[in-house]
């Protein structure tokens, strides 16, 4: 169905794409507008005459900005290389690998990935305070395995079923062991599929929310979401602070989603579309 | 010769079972570390939500902050209060009025007569002595030393016990007949609490729910919810998915302007748009209120109704880019030559819809409708910035119900009771879309 497109077609797109972007546009406006402006009948104004940047260095001076962001780099990169790295030999063994209950296997990993999160919290919030894991790294590492684990044997099951059998048959009659194939043959040629489901178990680890807002509660270790979704000011909104950190939160996420964009889409609509 | 072909047969069958065996063993061994930390974080977790539930267990109450089947006795309580109230007695009986001699002599010997009762229970002489010693050199006892299990009928009869003794003095009290009557009750009432009665309550916290009105409403919230959201999703994701399936300029552009929106976090967009719904100062609102369809600015964050469709909308935007995205991938597996050759039949364009497209894009809209409903059905962190569950929980989900439950409240019992009614949902919808799915979703594509 390759059809030309036409300036019908363009202009549906243009209003399309200005309806996606326009809650970040007006964000972006409201940011560097002065706290007044943000009030009052100037609000709806589309550019503010007197542009500045202070909402920008008040999220950074007055809140633990820098510390969210730490934070949530932190535990978002270590749960990914952890879960990946498991992932990939459970994936691998589904995928290529003959052994009885791997349908099985793979059910209850899908059944894991579609878990309600809150029937989980109770237990594993308690068995984190009992430990003292509350206020720590480890204490959203841990339980945010539950999602992203499943997720990446998913993904990569899909990744490493595309490589080509014969590759390691030819690889077997030429005598190499098991791990070796894994290493020499499979494992280079699933770079980019584990390239891409590490960009996805990050985006979601990035993004969880209810771990993070019952299990790390101090201030020193809230993550981003939960930072900025409980943005408090001492008596009133400071939307200027929040327009500002969502900005600054936003920005380097459309850099990843322009640079890894056909890596995304191939992530998303793997485990969905059977070609 | 024979002979020989076919032990060299033999040989090779048995390499080739060996080779088996050990790709079999590789497997297992490789799937371990996974399968072990699914079990013990995700599966174990969601077993032990259902066994909270069926307890009172309250983190701010000291008696219900931990689960016990058995009645259990708290045995420094105990030794800190049962020997001074001997004590007390026998200087009281000296004091007091000859006609409640008699009275207080019987308390006497009852608590001693229990005391060795009590020592003669399974498992508590022991810990006892142990006990008692610490307290007298004035340590304190662990946790795990001061509790003795002990059985239902046992703890009731010392609860009976004891009940009766604190209700005799009291009385005794209230008359004025007691020398040191503010002692005497005071130890009695402490040893009041010293029998630790099992929390396990059965499912009378389902029972509570399921007749709850808050809950029902809840569960409503979160299927009004899930149908409009996921419904006005596929519609459109599905129309957007039509149009912009061809080639064109940009689409680069297209696409990262589609993962926008889907890779943001959720409490960040929820943050955004309460923003922009402001009653005040928000751009979004004063549209809609120009336009006319809301009748004041106000009415999208505080009417039942009004911030349920802000809720949905906000649900709509973020996530209809990445149904689009999903079911693009979808269209874009049918071969053209079907459209070609039904458009050379003459079949019209509705008719290519519902013969060609619906049917080669059931299985990846069925799967990411699965997808999408399960997320919608879970929904937790877009309500709790954007609404908190209200005004007067016309939001509320039951996730959030749940969470509040828990976390407000500090009952987890009831509050997991909550979870497993989430869970048994959630568990009831997917197992729906999998019987239309069949075996689709899991599909070994494995083919050699």
């Amino acid at each position: 169905m390759q059809k030309k497109a036409g300036v019908g077609f363009y202009l549906f797109l243009a209003v399309f794409i200005f309806i996606i972007m326009f809650p970040f546009l007006w964000i972006l406006l409201s940011s560097v507008k002065p706290v007044a402006e943000l009030f009052g009948d100037e609000a709806f104004n589309w550019f503010t005459n007197n542009p500045t940047v202070e909402n920008y260095v008040s999220v950074f001076v007055n809140y633990p900005f820098l510390k969210y962001l730490w934070n949530s780099t932190v535990v978002a990169t270590i749960t990914t290389v952890y879960t990946v790295f498991v992932a990939a030999f459970a994936a691998y063994a589904i995928a290529r690998l003959e052994f009885p209950g791997k349908t099985v296997i793979l059910g209850v990993v899908l059944s894991v990935s579609m878990f309600p999160q809150i029937a989980t919290i109770s237990p594993i919030y308690i068995f984190m305070k009992n430990l003292g894991l509350t206020n720590s790294y480890l204490g959203l590492i841990i339980p945010y395995t539950t999602f992203a684990l499943p997720l990446s044997i998913w993904l990569l099951v899909t990744f490493f079923r595309k490589i080509p059998f014969d590759l390691e048959e030819s690889a077997k009659m030429d005598g190499a062991s098991m791990m070796q194939t894994y290493f020499k043959i499979i494992l280079p040629l699933a770079v980019p599929g584990i390239f891409t489901t590490a960009i996805l178990v990050f985006i979601a680890a990035w993004n969880e929310f209810l771990f993070a807002l019952t299990i790390n509660t101090a201030e020193s270790h809230k993550t981003v979401p939960v930072g900025i979704g409980m943005f408090q000011g001492q008596y009133t909104i400071p939307w200027g602070e929040i327009t500002a950190a969502t900005v600054i939160v936003t920005v380097p996420l459309v850099i990843m989603v322009l640079l890894f964009q056909r890596r995304i889409v191939s992530g998303l609509t793997s485990g969905a579309v059977k070609e | 010769m024979s002979t020989r072909l076919k032990s060299s047969k033999q040989d090779v069958t048995t390499k080739v079972n060996d080779a088996k065996k050990k790709e079999r063993r590789t497997g297992f061994l490789l799937v371990a570390p996974s399968l072990i930390l699914i079990l013990v974080i995700a599966i174990w977790p969601v077993l032990q939500s259902f066994y909270f539930s069926l307890f009172d267990y309250r983190l701010n109450e000291p008696t219900k902050s931990s689960i016990h089947l058995d009645y259990t006795l708290d045995l420094e309580r105990y030794l800190n209060n049962q020997p001074f109230l001997v004590t007390a007695l026998d200087q009281e009986i000296d004091d007091a009025p000859p006609e409640v001699q008699g009275q207080l002599q019987d308390m006497k010997e009852e608590l001693t007569e229990f005391d060795e009762k009590l020592r003669e229970q399974d498992g508590v002489a022991g810990p006892y002595e142990e006990v008692d010693e610490l307290l007298f050199n004035f340590e304190v006892p662990s946790e795990d030393l001061k509790f003795v299990e002990i059985d239902r009928s046992f703890g009731e009869e010392f609860d009976e016990e004891f009940e009766s003794i604190n209700e005799e003095l009291n009385t005794l009290q209230a008359e004025g007949v007691l020398q040191q009557g503010d002692k005497l009750t005071g130890l009695s009432n402490a040893l009041l609490q010293t029998v630790v009665e099992s929390n396990f309550i059965g499912l009378d916290h389902y029972k509570n729910s399921l007749t709850e009105k808050r809950m029902w409403v809840s569960l409503m919230n979160t299927g009004v919810f899930t149908v409009i959201s996921v419904g006005l999703e596929l519609v459109l994701g599905m129309a957007i998915a039509l149009l912009i399936n061809k080639a064109f300029f940009g689409r680069g552009m297209v696409r990262a302007a589609i993962l926008i929106p889907w890779a943001i976090p959720t409490a960040v967009s929820a943050k955004m748009w309460s923003f922009l719904y402001d009653g005040q100062n928000g751009i979004i609102a004063k549209f809609f209120a120009d336009i006319g369809i809301i009748d004041q600015m106000s009415t999208l964050l505080t009417t039942p109704f009004g911030s349920m469709a802000a809720v949905i909308l906000t649900d709509v935007w973020k996530t209809t880019p990445y149904m689009a995205l999903l079911l693009l991938a979808g269209l874009q597996t049918i071969p053209s030559s079907l459209y070609e050759a039904s458009s050379i039949d003459g079949a019209s364009k509705w008719k290519q819809f519902t013969q060609i497209t619906l049917p080669l894009l059931k299985s990846s809209l069925l799967v990411a409708l699965l997808f999408r409903t399960l997320d919608a059905f879970r929904v937790f962190d877009l309500i709790y910035v954007l609404t908190g569950g209200g005004p007067a929980n016309a939001t509320e989900t039951i996730s959030l119900f749940s969470y509040k439950v828990m976390f407000g409240q500090t009952n987890f019992g009831e509050g997991s009771a909550l979870a497993v009614i989430v869970f048994i949902c959630v568990a009831i919808i997917s197992m729906i879309y999998i019987k239309f799915l069949g075996s689709d979703l899991l599909g070994d594509g494995a083919k050699k």
